[in-house]
């Protein structure tokens, strides 16, 4: 379990970033974590295995502060992928790359390997473990930087914006990986500008705004009409499937498939 | 205010084949604030020196401190010349830091190749088929110290020069745009490093390196690192002198400065003297009119 009590975050320079943050997520959760470019997502997170410490307020996990506790420890438990890829790839080789973390946390031989392989195939780059990173296009950095994290198979997985840059099929996989890892019992806890990855993919939306959190529930009622204007404060629009549900009055409608059962509902 | 001169000032290009129109040396006051807000900001009296002359300050303490050798004469370069330059300028603690930074992982991997490789009398001690000498210490000392001072002459160079006020020097010294370019572009790629290696040892840290434990973790974390950030501040130059291709940055011509640096005579005195001051040690030193280095 992850508890942020009165997290006050101010960077080196003055500019506060997060300004008083509550927040309680339970094992196994799917959370979304939402709104407009620099209202603190990122610096939320880096909160969760010590890479920035709070100004005021403390983190817990599992029931213990984090503060004292090395960055290198609590990345056995949080597993974190950097918004942008470059900032984290520093192998020459793919496969060298994803070992990187999981070999910190210990793992060696065949229990490495499988880890490793696992990781690869979960994102599609099996086929390419053996070149450069910086041969692969961005979109396909992003995912490398994806499976860095997985085959540290950590308990609580963060992911910054992991669909950004790519196609149709790699949101899929995204999708596909925050689904498998739900299923295991994984938290899950990702930063996204795609609503409809956010209604489709997450169990509980977080919407931030100016260093706080303005609001936070499931989606059909984060993305309910009585939220818009809230949402509209921090620049964010929500899914057309909602839109169109509620322009029909079919109710909260978040993800497609519910609006389309809505839509069967009526004319049946 | 013209509205050509004001294109001219939102693209920040200067008409370089045509001459000046009439009256162009009397800038509006919006046009003189607006130059004023183009130039560095110059918060000591360091800083405010001709970057020419911080250069020549810089290039002469490194070949110093080559030419002579020894453990006296590069700290005197460095206690007498970088370290008050540093106070002056107000950032010897960052600079010390800097330094340390920059030399560490080659100081780490001399005093490993020399220490146990050179061949000599004294042996310290043994470990496996390799003895380390007092010899290959001493040497891997004077080796670190070099390049600590060379690294603090460069930093404070680096630390006190806007790479765009140096490109304006050169450029107006004669220097071919492209060229004083490449001299900023060089400038600025350290820095950039920097930042880059922090933060891709933060992504590291996230990833389980015990970068905040023992000394040997830290040097672990930063050795895979040297390639891949200067490769990737390389690319970043290049990508940055095509973004200024783009922008007629390569076009002939004779071009106007939007602003320029002052110098004065007692600046060009003081780099003849540092260049002189060098030449005479280099002289002496190859001439062996100056002791043996201690
Ligand atoms: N290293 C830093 N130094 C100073 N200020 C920073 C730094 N990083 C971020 N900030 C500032 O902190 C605030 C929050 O930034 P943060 O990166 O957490 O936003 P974000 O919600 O992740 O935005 P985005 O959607 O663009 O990724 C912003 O105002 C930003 O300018
Ligand atoms: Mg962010």
């Amino acid at each position: 379990m992850i508890e942020i009590r009165g997290l006050v975050f101010d960077y080196p320079g003055g500019s506060r970033a997060l300004d008083g943050i509550d927040l309680t997520i339970q094992d196994g959760e799917r959370v979304a974590i939402i709104g407009q470019n620099g209202s603190g997502k990122s610096t939320l997170v880096k909160h969760l295995n010590g890479l920035l410490r709070p100004t005021m307020g403390e983190v817990f996990l599992d029931g213990a502060p984090t503060a004292g506790i090395r960055v290198a420890h609590l990345a056995a438990r949080v597993g974190l992928a950097f918004q942008d890829p470059d900032r984290q790839i520093f192998a020459g080789k793919v496969r060298t790359e994803v070992a990187f973390g999981p070999r910190n946390l210990g793992r060696r031989g065949g229990e490495l390997a499988a880890a490793v392989d696992a990781a690869l195939v979960a994102v599609g780059l099996d086929g390419v473990a053996d070149q450069n990173p910086y041969d692969l296009g961005y979109s396909r950095r992003k995912l490398l930087a994806l499976a860095s994290i997985l085959a540290m198979d950590t308990r609580v997985v963060i992911l910054d914006e992991p669909t950004t840059g790519q196609d149709a099929d790699g949101v899929d996989r995204v999708r596909r990986i925050v689904s498998d890892l739900g299923a295991a019992g994984r938290t899950v806890i990702a930063i996204s500008h795609d609503m409809r990855f956010v209604a489709d993919s997450f169990e509980r939306v977080v919407v931030m705004g100016a260093g706080r959190v303005l609001l936070d529930g499931p989606p059909a009622n984060v993305f309910a009409e009585a939220g818009w204007p809230t949402l509209a404060t921090t620049y964010l629009e929500p899914p057309l499937a909602a839109r169109v549900g509620a322009r029909l009055d079919l109710g909260a409608t978040a993800t497609e498939v519910s609006l389309i059962e809505a839509l069967a509902a009526r004319a049946g | 205010m013209s509205e050509r001169s004001a294109r001219r000032r939102a693209d920040g290009i200067d008409d370089a084949t045509t001459a000046p129109p009439p009256g162009a040396d009397q800038l509006s006051e919006a046009d003189a604030a607006y130059l004023a807000g183009l130039a560095p900001a110059t918060p000591t009296a360091y800083h405010r020196q001709n970057p020419l002359t911080k250069a020549t300050a810089a290039t002469m303490a490194t070949l110093g401190a080559f030419v002579l050798g020894g453990y006296v004469g590069p700290l005197a370069i460095l206690v007498l010349g970088v370290v008050p330059g540093a106070i002056v300028a107000g950032l010897l603690g960052r600079l010390v830091r800097l330094a340390a930074l920059i030399s560490l992982p080659i100081a780490v991997s001399v005093a490993l190749v020399s220490v146990f490789t050179r061949a000599g009398e004294t042996v310290l001690f043994v470990i496996g088929p390799f003895d380390a000498t007092l010899e290959g210490v001493d040497f891997a000392a004077q080796i670190i110290v070099r390049l600590f001072v060379i690294a603090m002459a460069l930093g404070l160079f680096g630390l006190t020069t806007d790479p765009r006020a140096l490109v304006v020097d050169l450029e107006r010294r004669g220097v071919p745009p492209r060229v004083a370019f490449a001299a900023a572009a060089t400038l600025e790629t350290i820095p950039a490093m920097i930042e880059r290696a922090q933060t891709i040892q933060a992504a590291q840290r996230a990833r389980g390196l015990d970068t905040e434990g023992s000394l040997g973790a830290r040097v672990r974390g930063v050795m895979p690192l040297v390639g891949p950030v200067i490769l990737s501040s390389l690319t970043e130059v290049e990508e940055r002198s095509l973004a200024l291709e783009v922008r007629a940055f390569g076009r002939p011509g004779r071009r106007h400065l939007l602003w320029t640096l002052p110098d004065s005579g007692r600046q060009r005195l003081v780099r003849w003297l540092l260049v002189g001051l060098f030449l005479a040690v280099a002289v002496g030193r190859v001439s062996g009119s100056l002791p043996a280095p201690l």
